[in-house]
């Protein structure tokens, strides 16, 4: 069951590694958003949502922000450990057709 | 300027304010449009001194859009929405051009436009300029918010298509779920994603006092009183199985902030409400339906045992008519009878009724069963034969089970009847005189007590023309309708008037009879019969 939103974040070169946990709602997503605004270079996003069981629309909306601001700088988002109800969600709200999701971090990073 | 030096030079630039289109269109952001707009401004007029503004709407401030700082220049003042034209030139002033430009959402863009880098100011063909920049931002503009609103409304769409798509999961995931636990966090992650919800709970609760059995959140860490105490909230009330649960959603969630929720989400709560419902009656009458079955087979099984240990056919005794009967109730009883050729024309009659149904009363019918094939070999007396099952039985079985016990060992030759009863109904002998007795000596039944209480065993005789009748208590306890016992003196009688009659007839009459007493009403215990008349 979802706790409390946390993310936890590690760069490496110009990729910027988000594990997140819990409900990404809108002050999930806000989280996310911040995290990439602080990180200027960053051109490639992998955002692990291995913990994260439940995603609303608003925290969609700000993931969609996170797509757009990675598209200003050609850069990209890549998914990764997705729940099959995520993926879904993703799937029906279009989010696959400006990112790509990937099985584990390990293969994002490739 | 010469016209023609002027429309030449206009469009050479032509290209370069379709580029200038181009870049102000592929803008993500208005503050980044207007700051590529800026760029514009500054590359066509030369000069740094230009300054955009943004007012949101009529009654809202200019924001600078250059900088988050206030903009303190009194040029701010000559951005005035009432002017006639959007355009306002001044000549020697500190500002050479003031634009006010009306957006198409309702807002504006300000521009105050300074001297050129070389001291001069905006001449013919800047002022040609500066109406088709102001066009082409015009243009970019109502694309960005034609793009904007597409895209609004196609993540609107999607939403919709999620919601159906998640009430539709959320029907079949509830449908399938292993215990309640998961139940209900799978029902709070679901109404959470359907409303918007900051979170959720459910509270769980006892009808006839109130007392709150449980309360689950969502999510985990959120404290019940916080979503109860929440200014926005909207709840859904089911009953079932004297309890009552009460699902609760708090603080719709927008961008920017939280509102309440609407008559969509409150549907949506009373969906997800009557699924989760549907879902704990679905698990109760599946387990009440499986239990069924699990007595239903353990009954079976318990059948099976019985007949596996009723025999099915009585030995003959040369000087005798013998006989005997079995009729099972619906709920297998543990009813019991058989007859050990023990040689030498000697044969032992047991007739049995362990207290209780099902597979457990089998089982001790087995036993018994069992352990009088053993010790029957040894040729015990029957007093130590009764001590011996009493104690095996009190060791075999729960302290609510016991047997009540007859056994019969007759000499068929001399007629000499060894009796013993431990706790069973009387046997009953007619002599052939009529005259009837009742055989009790015995003690009490077997496995109910194991303190040394000797039984004691009795010796008759049975005469050419004598009848013992054997039987269990399903024949003088089996009711009618009326809840009216078919009872012991009927039996009796019907013992007596019948007796004259070959053994296999009489089986037959009597267990008719108390099939025409007992009417309609179900078999509740076994029929059990023996009956034994020497020539």
């Amino acid at each position: 069951m979802s706790t409390e939103f946390n993310l936890i974040s590690e760069l490496q070169d110009k990729t910027l590694i988000i594990k997140t946990e819990g409900y990404i709602n809108n002050a999930g997503g806000e989280r996310i958003v911040q995290e990439l605004e602080k990180h200027a270079n960053v051109n490639k996003l992998i955002l692990n949502l291995e913990k994260s069981k439940v995603v609303n629309s608003i925290g969609i909306s700000h993931l969609i922000e996170v797509i757009e601001k990675l598209n200003q700088v050609n850069g990209k988002l890549i998914f990764t450990n997705l729940d099959p109800t995520i993926e879904k969600t993703f799937s029906i709200m279009g989010l696959f057709q400006f990112a790509e999701k990937a099985d584990s971090v390990e293969s994002a990073l490739k | 300027m010469e016209n023609n030096s002027l429309v030449e030079k206009l469009t050479l630039q032509s290209e370069s304010f379709q580029e200038g289109f181009e870049i102000l269109c592929k803008s993500f952001t208005f503050d980044e449009m207007a700051k590529n707009f800026l760029h514009l401004l500054r590359g066509n007029f030369i000069s740094s001194r230009i300054h955009l503004f943004y007012k949101a709407t009529k009654d809202s401030d200019w924001n600078s859009i250059q900088s988050q700082e206030k903009f303190s220049d009194a040029g701010l003042s000559l951005l005035s929405l009432n002017n006639s034209t959007p355009i306002k030139y001044f000549k020697g002033e500190k500002y050479n051009a003031v634009v006010v430009l009306p957006l198409s959402d309702s807002s504006y863009l300000g521009i105050l436009i300074g001297g050129k880098l070389d001291g001069s100011e905006l001449n013919d063909f800047d002022k040609i300029t500066l109406q088709i920049l102001l066009q082409v931002f015009d243009s970019a503009h109502k694309s960005f918010i034609n793009q904007k609103n597409e895209k609004k409304l196609i993540f609107e769409l999607n939403e919709k298509v999620l919601q159906l798509n998640n009430l539709i999961d959320t029907g079949i995931e509830l449908s399938k779920y292993e215990n309640q636990n998961i139940l209900f966090e799978l029902a709070l992650g679901r109404i959470v994603v359907l409303t918007n919800a900051s979170s959720a709970l459910i509270s769980i609760s006892e009808n006839n006092n109130g007392f709150v059995e449980r309360q689950i959140t969502f999510p985990q860490n959120i404290s019940p009183e916080s979503i109860l105490s929440s200014l926005h909230k909207s709840e859904a009330v089911f009953n079932f199985n004297n309890k009552s649960y009460c699902l609760v959603i708090s603080e719709k969630e927008t961008r920017k902030g939280t509102t309440s929720f609407n008559d969509l989400d409150e549907m949506l709560l009373q969906a997800v409400a009557r699924q989760v419902n549907a879902s704990l009656e679905n698990d109760f009458l599946l387990k009440e339906s499986l239990e069924k079955e699990r007595i239903e087979k353990e009954l079976n099984l318990a059948a099976t045992i019985q007949q596996k240990i009723i025999p099915e056919r009585l030995p003959k005794i040369d000087g005798y008519q013998f006989a005997g009967i079995n009729i099972p109730s619906r709920e297998v009883g543990g009813d019991y009878y058989d007859c050990f050729d023990l040689g030498e024309g000697k044969f032992a009659l047991i007739v049995a009724d362990v207290a209780g149904k099902g597979i457990s009363a089998a089982l001790l019918v087995s036993t018994l069963n069992a352990a009088l094939h053993a010790y029957l070999e040894f040729n015990l007396p029957l007093t130590d034969l009764a001590d011996k099952l009493n104690k095996l039985i009190y060791k075999a079985s729960p302290p609510d089970k016991y047997i009540t016990f007859s056994i019969f060992v007759l000499e068929s030759k001399t007629g000499k009847l060894d009796v013993l009863n431990a706790g069973h109904n009387p046997a009953l002998l007619l002599r052939k005189d009529r005259t009837l007795e009742q055989i009790e000596a015995g003690g009490i039944g077997l496995g109910m007590l194991d303190l040394g209480i000797p039984y004691v065993g009795q010796t008759l005789s049975m005469n050419p023309g004598d009848t013992l009748f054997m039987y269990t208590d399903g024949i003088p306890e089996a009711m009618n309708l009326n809840e009216e016992e078919y009872s012991d003196q009927r039996m009796t009688n019907f013992f007596i008037e019948n007796s004259e009659r070959p053994v296999d007839e009489f089986i037959k009459l009597i267990v008719e009879d108390v099939k025409i007493y007992v009417g309609e009403a179900e078999q509740s215990d076994d029929i059990t019969s023996m009956i034994l008349k020497r020539i």
